[in-house]
């Protein structure tokens, strides 16, 4: 049960950043990024490729990845969602779709079918009153916290990121502030850039990589960031530690291949019961 | 002597149609001038276009004699316009202290500066000065109001334009903003100010415009306007 | 040649009526449906078991219809109140669990074996030498029967509220209720067609497994009612064609370079098929896509001014 406790906070903890990204951008761009699992995908090559190829340690090649990502994830900005801006979300939305079939397919053009791993030595779990500790778990919970504490700290004592949460708040009185939209949709895809960066690496270092990596994240993501309301980041994260440890504890009662069906399930219902969200307050309903 | 702002032969509106068919008035320096009319007027959109939110299709804004028509909201700001919003006028998921610290960002002052700009706009504003930490979407219509103006006068603009500022609000705080807008005012700020409210914010105003169809129907002081008795014929549609 | 034009029709019907399905839901009410091949699979695993059990033709399409409308209402339902972005959401999730049934439920659905040795319609009275035009045949006649039924409908007053409600937002919220109710309909008879369409897919290969029901065939439903035209089924049919054989064409990339293997030429169709997807949304708007959306007027008048751009 600890166990599972412990497994569950984990998975969150690393589905957090890919939540805050999807809730983030949400916030602002007002679409749904369906692309954001192949971003996960596209970033754990990226690191891998670093690690393998470039012989870099993945302490460097993940820090790199970091660093060049966002500029994939400007590019994207750029190439699909810009020219469509003025279409309304659904177009967006269905132009994710579509970014993610191309970035999922070139990884698998590139990269192949096959399951790749970082280069990392296998340590032994820690054990502390009995529960199984790994040291991937340490430094993912201590990648996922410092990333969370680093993207609150900008979004709340920056003058991009209190941009970045007017656009938000009411992209009609910040256009008519004369609030620069195009330097806040940079920002925040760089900054969702960097966390979904951070977690393709975290991932990667979780499990193998292969082209299906992100897909599994998806609906997870979305579960995470629905329950937290979406446009809300503190909330994403809430729902993301809360979706890992159901997913995990979920294991006693159902088989281990429908743990992403969990997921679902907890957007059913959160959907019916409360719309906005376990705390949202954003007025989604029609 | 040129008006603060001048406006010529302005056409404008969304979609298809223009909504303003037309339109040339002056603003005289250190005025408060009411745009009336009944609704769907297109005070708004007039208002609007005056901010540089809604493009002009035809004719010219001037503001001190220069040509802004071409210009976007933000670069009209620099040049010493603001502009109050219909309600919604508040990020409301911020706290007040936030949308004032907007204000002065946006400026690109140093936050020294920033904070002095802050302190000077909230003594006039003592309503929402000692509880800054509040969400601005707690905040009383009327507060919520004083805030919006708050935020608009950082930047020291010389004309501010209040798009309906009474509106949502209960009598006694429609006056009370109308005396926030007139000590404004006194402090040397040129107001344009647009209004459904015309019983009101008329005793409040220098002159007075009646847009009726996208087109200035009346133009005088206003207490003229208040002194005729036949403002209901000219706010019928057909003339 | 002769029998892969004639599979390849097949397909493209198949195609077709999967088009024909997200264009009620899509292009007609503004709500997208990621889970498209979800309801496919269910349609053709319904159909699979009860032919399999000694169902006839009829009653295992008929079957299938009925399951992928219920299922369709219920999913539409669950973000009845919700904007289009969450009906996404769910139906992704729920493509996601019918995946997950199919594939772990083997004493159901044979699991990823899948469930071979479905009975093909009449295969005993026309014999197995032109059996494969026999069946393009009654898939063509099946599209043809479900065009005039949309097009007979799209006319009547079920269309009108359509068009009233993609045409006015004031008109749309004006009905109230009505458009709620017209979203479920709109998202059942659309489940009824991918009903039909799983059906001749699981008649046409005579098996099915999980890897047939991918979401490229819902992306190929996205491009063939983008490329045809939201709204117009007669654009659409020629839109899933030339997708279809375009995307077929790229088979033949194998023997032009031989540098690429079979994976590889794979991840290739699916890159032009996400390019292809997002190059029409930006260059093909006008005429071929319009967005309908059904949506309450917002309570901020000043919201008609363009937000963030």
């Amino acid at each position: 049960m600890g166990q599972l406790l412990i497994n569950g906070l984990g998975t969150g903890l690393i589905v957090a950043l890919p939540s805050i990204a999807l809730s983030l951008s949400f916030g602002i761009l007002k679409f749904p990024n369906f692309a954001i699992g192949a971003m996960l995908t596209t970033a754990a090559y990226i690191a891998w490729s670093l690690n393998i190829h470039a012989g870099l340690p993945l302490l460097a090649a993940g820090a790199l990845c970091i660093i060049l990502f966002p500029m994939v994830a400007l590019l994207c900005d750029a190439a699909v969602f810009r020219p469509l801006r003025s279409r309304g979300p659904v177009t967006l939305l269905v132009a994710s779709m579509g970014l993610s079939f191309v970035l999922d397919n070139v990884c698998r053009l590139i990269f192949g079918n096959d399951a790749r791993n970082f280069d990392i030595a296998l340590s032994r779990p820690y054990r502390v009153w009995g529960l199984r500790i790994n040291y991937e778990l340490l430094v993912s919970a201590g990648v996922s916290i410092g990333a969370m504490i680093l993207v609150f700290l900008i979004l709340k004592h920056t003058s991009i990121g209190r941009a970045m949460r007017a656009v938000a708040d009411n992209p009609n009185l910040a256009a008519a502030r004369g609030i620069d939209a195009k330097r806040v949709i940079a920002a925040t895809w760089i900054l969702a850039g960097v966390l979904i960066a951070a977690s393709g690496v975290l991932i990667g270092m979780d499990r193998a990589i292969d082209p299906q990596l992100g897909w599994n994240y998806i609906i997870v993501c979305f579960a995470a960031a629905i329950l937290g309301g979406l446009g809300n980041p503190a909330g994403a994260v809430f729902g993301a530690l809360l979706l890992g440890v159901v997913g995990e504890l979920a294991t006693l009662v159902v088989a281990t291949n429908y743990r992403s069906g969990v997921g679902f399930l907890v957007i059913a219902l959160v959907l019916l019961s409360r719309p906005n969200g376990l705390f949202g307050t954003r007025e989604i309903v029609k | 002597m040129p008006g603060v702002v001048t406006v010529s032969d302005l056409r404008t509106g969304y979609g298809g149609d223009d909504i303003i068919n037309g339109v040339s008035f002056d603003v005289h320096p250190g005025e408060i001038l009411t745009i009336v009319g009944p609704n769907g007027s297109g005070k708004s959109t007039l208002i609007k276009s005056l901010a540089g939110i809604v493009p002009a299709r035809q004719g010219t804004i001037s503001l001190f004699g220069e040509n802004v028509t071409a210009l976007k909201t933000p670069q009209r700001i620099a040049k010493g316009l603001a502009y109050v919003p219909q309600e919604f006028n508040v990020f409301r998921n911020m706290t007040i202290a936030e949308n004032l610290k907007l204000s002065t960002e946006f400026l690109g002052l140093r936050s020294h500066d920033g904070n002095q700009e802050r302190t000077r706009v909230l003594e006039m504003f003592p309503d929402i000065a000692d509880r800054q930490d509040l969400l601005a979407g707690n905040l009383s219509g009327g507060q919520r109001q004083m805030l919006a103006f708050a935020c608009a006068l950082i930047s020291s603009p010389e004309v501010l334009l209040l798009d309906e500022p009474s509106a949502g609000l209960s009598p006694k705080l429609v006056i009370e903003i109308f005396e926030k807008v007139k000590a404004v005012n006194e402090l040397g700020t040129t107001i344009v100010m647009v209004e459904q409210n015309v019983a009101a914010s008329l005793p409040f105003s220098d002159r007075a415009i009646v847009l009726v169809n996208g087109a200035i129907r009346h133009e005088s002081s206003a207490a003229e306007l208040s002194a005729r008795g036949d403002l209901h014929e000219l706010f019928l549609k057909e003339a | 040649m002769i029998a892969y034009l004639t599979t390849i029709m097949t397909l493209v019907s198949i195609a077709v009526l999967i088009a024909f399905a997200l264009n009620v839901q899509w292009g007609m009410c503004g709500m997208v449906n990621f889970g498209l091949a979800g309801f496919v699979a269910l349609g053709a695993y319904t159909t699979a078991l009860i032919s399999l059990n000694g169902g006839g033709f009829f009653v295992s399409v008929f079957a299938a219809i009925i399951v992928c409308a219920v299922m369709g209402a219920i999913v539409s339902l669950i973000s009845m109140r919700l904007s289009e972005d969450y009906l996404a959401v769910v139906t992704l999730g729920f493509g996601e669990i019918i995946r997950l049934v199919t594939l772990n439920e083997g004493w159901l659905t044979g699991g990823a074996l899948g469930l071979p040795g479905i009975p093909r319609p009449m295969i005993d009275v026309i014999g197995t030498d032109h059996y494969e035009v026999f069946f393009l045949g009654i898939c063509v006649v099946i599209v043809g029967i479900v065009f005039a039924g949309l097009e007979i409908a799209t006319r009547g007053p079920f269309g009108r509220s359509l068009r009233a409600v993609r045409d006015d937002d004031l008109v749309a919220s004006s009905l109230g209720k009505n458009v709620l109710l017209l979203r479920v309909k709109a998202f059942a008879v659309g489940g009824g067609i991918t009903g039909i369409a799983g059906s001749l897919q699981a008649f046409q290969f005579s098996y099915i497994d999980p890897s047939q029901f991918t979401a490229i065939m819902t992306a190929y439903a996205f491009m063939a009612v983008i490329a045809g035209g939201q709204g117009s089924h007669r654009g659409l049919i020629l839109g899933a064609c030339s997708v279809m054989f375009l995307l077929e064409a790229t088979r033949f990339l194998k023997d032009v370079v031989d540098v690429l293997d079979n994976s590889q030429i794979a991840a290739i169709r699916l890159i032009l098929i996400g390019a292809g997807l997002i190059l029409l949304l930006i260059f093909r708007p006008q005429g071929l896509l319009r967005e309908y959306r059904l949506k309450a007027p917002k309570s901020s008048p000043s919201s008609a001014d363009s937000t963030a751009t």
